[in-house]
């Protein structure tokens, strides 16, 4: 007979109890962990979007938020753009490794849904482009070699939603002008899916943009101080500039304030759940008043009894920590579900990742807090006389 | 602000993620299913596919009743076919489902808001791309296909584009004789969709 | 025969309040290994603090007891709870008026608790020989809730006998069951007293279990009376 046996079969003597503290936990742990998970994931993701961008610097028309909306929403008219001829100017610093010039158009086709919607198109370099999205893979052929061709590269699902295979054309509505398909990419799970990829040269040319941009991607040199190079970049006239290390930290920013208060639930679940573990043992120690002193009468010494209940604590802990972990691996794609509905934005990929060094951290931190917890019925019990039992008993 | 003006413009400037991965969904279900079905209190929504409801020799049947094979990189047999079954009270009073079907110059997305015995109620091209899309999605050609089923649609041969003589098909004549291709990969889309929904609910019915 | 427990002067004192209660008044007595002893007298006599401090289950106030020659209790010495768990699981077993059965435990389990804290080198105790003794042979499977009063009091009894103890206490063991069951601990007693040679202090306030000791000792105030 091992002590931990006695632990594990006393914890049945009050089923629905156990059960109950043992879903308590459960309940708190899967907080906890879903939502080292979603810090963890969401960190990833965005890192992930961030670096398949291919640029660590963007470099727009001043005032490109408003138009950038206004390009969803009126197909480009009104867009502001930037002169073609900067790009030399940009790639001649010495902190740029190089410079790949975009051209971002949209256009309302009449034809999508019941009252028309936006079909959109980017315009790059094939020189450089490709370069800067070197992890772009094809699932079909590959890039546009000429700058003026009409030719397109298709994210894959835009691809599918065409039904578009190599050598299909393409219609760009209202302008009427044909293109045909040259490669289709791979999924990346990045807004590369979604888009289908044109000469820069083309789209300036069909819609009427020669000698414009709407930005440019600039990959910085590995040494480069980045900080210092976008305040440089300030100094050129009426651009905006985004570095992705500063939209990530923005962003990272905004979101910490709601992942303090996602904290702190999780925190207050955790301590109810300790309290309720410390009830429940504590319960047990008073309702075991006078077995505990027989078991000292027995033979048992006060670190004995002490580990006896301290034991108890670990199974439900463990139990319902372990049950808990389970709950936030099975249920991590509701979790993200949910988190996407109620965010205002959410990198793609896994929102919510748990793998099993989190998990076990998040057993072994619930149960640590629980054996904590533990540590006053344990002590309460150890201190147990069989004489005060006996006493108890007399009475 | 001129942080938060960056994020919006990252957020903004890059192309969105382009809708539902492969199935052929609704743009607004809500909003369209109380277009089509305006008596409707309600919808389903099942995702099936031809993989999970019969595999390989569904797939045969499926591309024997169409005559014609599944083809290219996205016509596949683990496509997840989008089903809304419309409700009204406890009534199942309808469905609507869409295909996607390729055309010449993009993806037509193939609609039919179905009575609950199968009859046609209104075909539907959410999406078409082609130089004549505005005749091909007249309302005037969308309407001759209210009441067909898909009785209607055995004898049509797909690949060839013909009716049989006489056959209320026959009289639906192509609205735009230049866009022909895109004719027929529409009326391959209707039939496919009515074969697709009969396996899926109408033939388990009988 | 050797002494094995000699007291001396034991007293003990409670206090409530500034008043002190004398449980016990100056009791000295002598016992024999394999002796069968048995305390009688009315309540609040004093019976159980003696057995209590005879147990080492508590300190006396003062008086000195020896334990098989060593002395273990002298003047103005207070043994701790962890020296006095020492004592107790190399030498005495004890059955008390409840049982304390774990219930979630068979009656295999429960006779073999004591094992999970203490088990005394080189001991062979043959459990399945304790049981048969016993009459629970056949219920070493069964659960505490299914089993009689006087079932539950003999396992209690196993498990105090499962380290060999040298000598027994027993504290109103029958308080709790009726004449046919108390006549059943009775013979077991007596059984165990004669088999294994175990010496058993016994308190009681059953006459009829108490003549069934060797010599009784009457308590009246603290003090022995006979």
């Amino acid at each position: 007979m091992k002590i931990y046996l006695i632990a594990y079969k006393n914890l049945l003597r009050k089923k629905t109890r156990t059960v109950l503290t043992v879903l308590g936990i459960a309940l708190s742990s899967w907080v906890l962990a879903s939502l080292l998970g979603f810090n963890k994931g969401y960190e990833g993701a965005l890192n992930h979007d961030i670096d398949n961008m291919g640029f660590q610097v963007l470099l727009t028309a001043k005032g490109c938020p408003y138009e950038a909306a206004t390009l969803m929403l009126k197909g480009g008219t009104g867009l502001r753009y930037l002169k073609e001829s900067m790009v030399q100017g940009v790639a001649e610093d010495h902190d740029v490794a190089a410079v790949t010039p975009m051209l971002m158009q949209a256009i309302f086709d009449p034809n999508k849904g019941e009252s028309g919607g936006m079909s959109g198109y980017l315009g790059v370099d094939p020189a450089t482009f490709p370069q800067s999205k070197g992890f772009l893979e094809f699932k079909k052929g590959g890039w546009f070699k000429d700058p003026d061709a009409r030719e397109a590269v298709m994210g894959y699902e835009a691809a599918e939603l065409e039904q578009r295979d190599t050598g299909d054309k393409l219609l760009i509505p209202e302008k009427n002008v044909e293109i045909t398909v040259v490669g289709i990419l791979k999924r990346t799970g990045t807004q590369d899916d979604g888009t289908i990829f044109l000469p820069f040269r083309t789209v300036q040319e069909v819609f009427g943009r020669k000698g414009l941009l709407t930005g440019m991607g600039i990959t910085v040199r590995k040494d480069a101080d980045i900080d210092k190079f976008t305040e440089r970049l300030y100094d050129l006239p009426d651009v905006q500039v985004v570095s992705m290390a500063q939209v990530k930290s923005t962003i990272m920013s905004l979101l910490s304030s709601a992942k303090v208060m996602v904290f702190s639930i999780a925190l207050i679940a955790i301590i109810i759940a300790m309290v309720g573990v410390i009830n429940t043992i504590l319960m047990s120690v008073f309702e075991r008043f006078q077995e505990l002193g027989i078991l000292k009468s027995m033979g048992a010494m006060p670190s004995d009894v002490f580990k006896l209940v301290w034991a108890e604590t670990m199974f439900l802990c463990l139990a319902g920590s372990s049950l808990g972990v389970l709950l936030a691996l099975g249920l991590a794609r509701t979790t993200e579900l949910l988190v996407r509905r109620l965010l205002p934005y959410a990198p793609n990929g896994g929102l919510v990742q748990i793998d099993w060094r989190l998990a076990v951290g998040t057993v072994a931190a619930v149960t640590g807090a629980g054996l904590i917890s533990g540590l006053y019925p344990a002590w309460r019990a150890a201190r147990v006389r069989p004489l005060d039992s006996i006493r108890n008993e007399a009475e | 602000m001129r942080k938060l003006a960056a994020v919006i413009a990252i957020l903004l400037i890059l192309p969105g993620p382009a809708g539902a991965a492969v199935g052929c969904d609704l743009n607004d279900p809500d909003r369209d299913v109380a277009r089509l079905f305006p008596e409707s209190t309600g919808y389903k929504t099942d995702y099936i596919s031809i993989k999970s409801r019969g595999g390989e020799p569904l797939l045969r049947r499926v591309e024997q009743r169409l005559g014609d094979k599944f083809q290219g990189l996205y016509e596949t047999s683990d496509v997840p076919y989008t089903v809304y079954s419309i409700i009204k009270g406890k009534e199942l009073i309808g469905y609507i489902h869409g295909v996607n079907q390729k055309g010449v110059y993009g993806g037509i997305q193939v609609f039919l808001a179905l009575e609950s015995d199968g009859r046609i109620r209104l075909l539907y091209f959410q999406k078409l791309t082609s130089r004549h899309a505005k005749d091909l999605r007249a309302a005037e050609f969308e309407q001759q296909f209210k009441g067909l089923d898909l009785k209607d649609f055995s004898s049509y041969d797909v690949v060839a584009g013909r009716a049989p003589e006489g056959s209320r098909l026959a009289t639906i004549k192509n609205p735009a004789p230049a866009a022909e291709k895109d004719f027929r990969a529409a009326l391959r889309g209707v039939k496919k969709n009515l074969i697709l929904m009969d396996e899926f609910f109408f033939r388990k019915a009988k | 025969m050797d002494n094995i427990l000699e007291a001396r002067d034991l007293r003990k004192l409670y206090h409530r309040g500034s008043e002190e209660i004398p449980a016990l008044d100056g009791v000295s007595l002598d016992i024999k290994k394999g002796e069968f002893v048995s305390f009688v007298g009315p309540s609040g006599s004093g019976k159980t603090t003696l057995l209590n401090i005879l147990g080492c289950l508590d300190n006396p106030s003062s008086g000195t007891l020896r334990l098989a020659g060593q002395e273990i209790f002298a003047a103005g010495r207070m043994l701790s709870e962890t020296e006095l768990t020492r004592i107790r699981r190399r030498v005495f077993g004890y059955v008390f008026q409840r049982f304390h059965l774990v219930p979630t435990l068979t009656v295999l389990e429960n006779v073999l608790l004591p094992f999970a804290f203490y088990r005394k080198a080189g001991l062979t105790t043959d459990v399945e020989r304790l049981l048969a003794d016993l009459g629970l042979a056949k219920r070493r499977g069964h659960l505490p809730g299914q089993l009689s009063g006087g079932e539950m009091q003999r396992v209690a009894v196993a498990r105090a006998l499962v380290n060999d103890p040298e000598i027994l206490l027993a504290d109103e063991p029958t308080g709790n069951l009726d004449s046919k069951r108390t006549d059943e601990i009775k013979e077991v007693l007596l059984e165990m007293n004669r088999k294994r040679n175990v010496t058993i202090l016994l308190v009681t306030h059953n006459p009829t279990l108490a003549r069934t000791a060797q010599r009784t000792m009457e308590l009246q105030d603290g003090r022995l009376v006979c």
